[in-house]
């Protein structure tokens, strides 16, 4: 990372400009009239963290602030870091305020107490709750409030829950009200978002302003996401348990978060479909059978868990999850149903059962929160309708209206504000009155001068056997507007790493675990089948875009260069268009000039075999498996694919494009060879290049040696299979078919050949666990094996077209076989249907 | 009045069936009138794994495990029951139905039988202010719940058309309500959703009905399926009482209950999962002979 020495420097020269920026950056700070700010207290003076923060900060020139923020924002964009809004296709590229949000050590003690206090009273309630039963019964909560959630799920009434507890991860939105204090403004029990982008935010921050980061002494987030990874390890009911975190899959708002704790922590990535339930336990699907998954940390909302129980067109979930639950056989966090905690309309509540359970007050206020469907608590918000926000009680929006957030009375035409008020008298269990308050702002970069936005922070805790542990840091969202009513992200917000600084120097701990504690292993753990899957079309895709842009380059260079490369005459021209137009990399007619063939072939988006669109086809199946793809790679497949998508210039561009694009997949390839583990996963990549590289040099043989085919034919194929060379040191002569067609397809040493490739998918597939206990050998295996043989006992003299075409249908056949054998869609593990009717 | 019921389930699939997980919930209730004598269920092909349970709802409900490949599943269930209820009067007074509806609110417990699971939308009953408008004109202020809620099933009655082949199982609510036309379901449905908007708690009820009508009366529609209907909390003395919107009925030995819950999604008779077939084509026959 860019430049990590020379900053917060305290050399005399750098101090008196560095006091004037920081004197400037202040009297420029625009405090909002009224609203109490971090930065400048409400008696006018800086707050002293804040200060420490800014004088070392101004040590740096505007020049290397600019250098350091951008180093920031390519980090991002390089490790891919994304979300999608709401309603959107398309990833966003994560919005990073470059600025921390500080909280001093006074503060964060009590914030910690707080959340810790709030995270075991939901705790408690929860255990009630789906339990005896007696908060309800005994009228400390209104029967009403807990109903009317879509997530009380009634079926988990009465299951205790595996590992023994609801909430295992618990998270609150906070703010700082006008008097000084944090407030509560909502709770996260079903299955909080932002501790991964948290975790990236610092990542890139700290990396930025890494001397600057070291003396303000920040709280380390690593040994927080070890104590929750240890205790959803210790909850399990064996030792080494296997873990996995359940996502809604690729399409899902936070999926790049989903991939980044689960490789943080450790954990296998799945989806609904890659677990199924066997024997009261749930299992995931591998490309070594079935195996026993312990513990699942999941981000899929309740109601979509499970289409036996609960929503019935949910294809998310797992059918028969609750099942096992009832029977303790895997633990689930947090538990199916804790969601019903956010509901708005417990809010007013919590005070007195905190003193009901701890015989003590909350440490941390919330929000004032009136449920209408109290008589007092209604008639108290249609009394002050026009001061208070209007909220939805179960957090599905306000019923009735059409709004996102909540719809302010005040500022409701008089015929709506009259609905509203009826709404709210006829079924009031719908709708709370919320106190409008004013939160805090904080000071953001723009432009050379710093600003205040509104922000919200949410904090995280996480449940051990030691109590509550919690995150010190957090993920904080600062809204671009100055109404900051409704933050998320889907709103223009920005995120902003949170930094608790400490007074004293910090321990440095990370997820490396001590030696002692660990046992030594080799292989690192199963391989889910779609994993397999994605992974084996991730090096089809490649390999396939590979033959697309040698094919381009092989049509592009003579016209570049004439006295480099086979003097392609019109015929093969013909012959290579042939092969593109197969591909679906272009569909131009025969008579097209050679350069726009290469230039659609190159890039156009709208054909699905053009390099463009392979590579793209790549990146998306790189999406699935980010958490298994070192950065390194995914960088390469990125830059891969926004070079392919600029508009080239014309030829030269055309071929240079390609060029460079092949440097690249190699450079992918050997990432592939000398990063990966050894282990099922890189197998599946391998093949999955191995097989397609098999097939497509098939292809080129077929086109360019078949019987009658001239020198510049064999020429092109040598070029194409890059065997030009090795030709030439082993035959004296020119090209020649049966040397060509050896070399090309028999040869088992040349590592470009057929014969090598089939090789190297034998020993691949030899080395894969078997699935079935028969003993017999499996298809693909006997497939690979015939291949094998054919290829070994063929003579090149003797070979014909029509073998060679017999070859390509084999090899296709074997593709399809390792796929139906070992992947998700094969007969291994069929994805289930709902049965349908009325019945 | 003893009934012996048969009802035959079946699946036909266009591609063999390697594996099936089902939950049956086919064994009527003994409660509320009624009184289960005897009751089995056969299953073809012969599972692998039966376990059974009440749910939450106190339904007894079947988990079935099909591990044996197949192109046709049968399920046969057969049950006896005796049946004993009053019949209530339709011009019977009743509270006013805001007096039930603010008791309703101020319930103490999450419990089946409690009012307040029933007052909210629920996964296939969604609160639509069209049909709480409908609702609404047979409950002006101060009227007796049942006397509104009769109004309300006869207006059902009357002013929708019983059509078969109107809707599916998926076809939405706002839909029906639209077209005017559906089966018992979607008037059990619709009725459900005009008394919650109202803020009354209603429940749906699915079971059988008579197949051949008593002397001199009609045969009635749904009889030669399941049928549905809904049950209406009258306040704490009256209790729940059914109401029958596609025949326009109050509850009464005709009528045969299965399973209560929300709506239909959480009583259907057979649910499931399979693997392995895409198409299926399903048959339903219910007989419900009076043998005393």
């Amino acid at each position: 990372m860019a430049g990590q020495a020379g900053e917060g420097g305290t050399q005399g020269s750098k101090t008196r400009p560095a006091h004037r920026r920081v004197a400037q950056w202040t009297r420029d700070y625009a405090r909002l009239p009224g609203i109490p700010d971090e930065y400048i207290a409400q008696d006018g003076t800086p707050r002293a963290v804040w200060t420490r923060f800014f004088d070392a900060f101004a040590t740096l020139s505007p020049a290397d602030i600019e250098r350091r923020f951008g180093a920031a924002d390519r980090h991002l964009r390089e490790a891919g870091v994304t979300y999608r809004a709401p309603g959107e296709s398309a990833d966003r590229l994560w919005p990073l305020s470059h600025l921390p949000l500080l909280i001093g050590e006074a503060d964060w003690q009590q914030l910690t107490a707080g959340i810790a206090q709030r995270a075991q009273l939901l705790e408690l309630v929860l255990r009630d709750l789906y339990g005896e039963g007696r908060l309800v019964a005994e009228g400390a909560i209104p029967a009403a409030a807990i109903a009317g959630s879509t997530e009380y799920l009634r079926p988990v009434c009465g299951i205790k829950p595996p590992g023994g507890r609801y909430l295992n991860l618990y998270a609150a939105d906070v703010g700082r009200g006008p008097d000084g204090r944090w407030w509560v403004l909502g709770d996260r029990t079903q299955a909080p978002s932002g501790a991964g982008y948290a975790l990236e935010n610092r990542l890139v921050l700290s990396r930025a302003f890494a001397s600057l980061y070291k003396s303000m002494n920040v709280e380390r987030v690593a040994p927080f996401f070890e104590a929750f990874r240890d205790a959803l390890r210790g909850s399990a009911d064996r030792d080494e348990p296997r873990i996995g975190l359940l996502t809604p899959g690729g399409f899902s708002e936070t999926y790049f978060e989903h991939a980044t704790l689960a490789r943080y922590l450790g954990f296998l990535l799945v989806e609904g479909d890659d677990l199924a339930v066997s024997g009261d336990r749930i299992h995931i699907r591998t490309v070594a059978g079935l195996k026993r998954l312990d513990v699942l940390l999941r981000r899929v909302d309740s109601n979509f868990l499970d289409p036996l129980e609960l929503d019935a067109s949910s294809h998310l979930g797992v059918p028969g999850l609750i099942d096992v639950l009832r029977k303790n056989g895997v633990v689930v966090a947090n538990m199916p149903g804790s969601g019903v905690l956010e509901a708005r309309a417990l809010l007013g509540f919590l005070p007195s059962l905190s003193r009901r359970f701890f015989d003590e007050d909350l440490k941390m206020p919330h929000i004032a929160t009136w449920w209408c469907g109290q008589k007092a608590a209604r008639e108290e918000v249609l009394s002050r309708l026009g001061e208070v926000a209007i909220e939805g009680a179960y957090g599905r929006g306000v019923p009735g209206f059409q709004s996102h957030g909540p719809v302010l009375a005040g500022e409701l035409p008089p015929a709506e504000r009259e609905r509203l008020r009826s709404a709210i008298n006829d079924r009031g269990i719908d709708y709370v009155g919320q106190e409008l308050v004013r939160l805090s702002t904080m000071p953001v970069w723009d432009q050379g001068r710093i600003t205040p936005r509104p922000f919200v922070l949410r904090v995280f805790a996480a449940a051990t056997p030691d109590g509550w542990t919690i995150m010190p840091g957090g993920f904080c969202r600062i809204a671009e507007q100055l109404d900051a009513r409704a933050v998320s992200m889907g709103d223009g917000a920005r995120a902003a790493d949170v930094w608790v600084v400490s007074d004293k120097a910090v321990s440095t701990a990370t997820l490396l675990p001590t030696v002692d504690t660990v046992r030594i292993r080799r292989i690192a753990g199963v391989v889910p089948s779609r994993a397999a899957d994605n992974l084996f079309w991730l090096g089809r895709y490649l390999e396939r875009a590979e033959a697309t842009l040698r094919l381009i380059r092989a049509l592009g260079t003579p016209m570049r260069d004439p006295g480099k490369g086979p003097t392609t005459t019109l015929h093969s021209v013909e012959r290579i268009q042939r092969l593109l137009v197969t591909w679906g990399a272009t569909s131009l007619a025969a008579r097209a000039q050679p350069a726009r063939i290469a230039a659609e072939a190159l890039q156009s988006p709208e054909r699905f075999g053009s390099a463009l669109s392979l590579v793209r086809s790549a990146q998306r199946t790189a999406t699935s498996l980010r958490e298994r793809l070192s950065p390194d790679a995914w960088q390469v497949i990125t830059e891969m694919a926004e070079r392919l998508g600029q508009e080239v210039e014309d030829d030269d561009g055309v071929v240079s494009a390609a060029e460079l694009t092949l440097q690249e997949l190699a450079s992918f390839a050997g990432l592939a060879q000398e990063n990966m583990n050894r282990a099922a996963g890189w197998r599946f990549l391998e093949m999955g290049r191995r097989a397609e590289r098999a097939i497509n040099t098939v292809r080129f043989a077929r086109q360019f040696a078949y019987d009658e085919a001239g020198d510049e034919d064999l020429d092109v194929l040598l070029t194409l299979v890059d065997c030009q060379i090795t030709y030439r040191s082993r035959y004296l002569v020119g090209p020649l078919l049966a040397p060509v067609r050896d070399l090309a397809v028999l040869d088992p040493y040349n590592p470009r050949s057929v014969a090598f490739q089939v090789s190297a998918l034998n020993e691949h597939i030899a080395a894969l666990p078997s699935l079935k206990e028969h003993g017999l050998i499996e298809r693909p295996q006997r497939l690979a094996v015939a291949l094998q043989a054919t290829l070994a006992t063929t003579e090149a003299e003797t070979l014909e077209v029509k073998t060679l075409f017999s070859l390509e249908q084999d090899l296709l056949t074997l593709a399809d076989a390792i796929g139906l054998h070992y992947f998700p869609h094969g007969p291994n593990a069929s994805r289930p249907e709902k049965l349908t009717g009325l019945a | 009045m003893i009934y012996d019921i048969r009802h035959l389930t079946t699946y036909a699939y266009e591609n063999p069936v390697s594996f099936a997980r089902c939950s049956l919930r086919l064994e009527p209730k003994s409660a509320d009138g009624q009184q289960l004598i005897a009751h089995a269920v056969e299953i073809r092909p012969r599972p692998a794994a039966r376990a059974a349970r009440y749910d939450f709802f106190g339904t007894h409900t079947e988990s079935v495990l099909i591990e044996t490949a197949h192109r046709h599943l049968r399920i046969d269930s057969r049950s006896r029951v005796k049946v004993a209820r009053h019949a209530l009067d339709r011009a019977a007074p009743s509270r006013p139905w805001e007096t039930v509806r603010d008791v309703a609110f101020e319930a103490t417990s999450l419990g089946p039988s409690s009012p307040i699971g029933y007052i909210f939308a629920s996964p296939l009953v969604p609160v639509l202010a069209p049909v709480t408008a409908y609702a609404s004109m047979s409950f002006p202020p101060g009227r007796g719940i049942l006397a509104g809620a009769v109004d309300l099933m006869n207006r059902i009655r009357s002013g929708f058309k019983y059509d078969p082949k109107a809707t599916v199982i998926s076809t939405p609510l706002r839909e029906v309500f639209e077209k005017r036309r559906g089966v018992c379901q979607d008037f059990a449905h619709l009725m459900i959703a005009g008394l919650r908007g109202l803020g009354l708690p209603a429940a749906y009820v699915s079971g059988y009905l008579r197949t051949v009508p008593p002397p001199g009366k009609p045969r009635l529609q749904g009889a030669d399926a399941t049928h549905a209907w809904v049950s209406l909390w009258c306040g704490e003395g009256p209790g729940w009482i059914g109401f029958d919107p596609t025949n326009d009925l109050l509850i009464e030995n005709d009528h045969i209950v299965l399973a209560v819950g929300r709506d239909f999604s959480d009583v259907s008779p057979v649910d499931g999962i399979i693997v392995g077939s895409r198409k299926q084509k399903l048959g339903v026959a219910v007989d419900v002979l009076l043998v005393d």
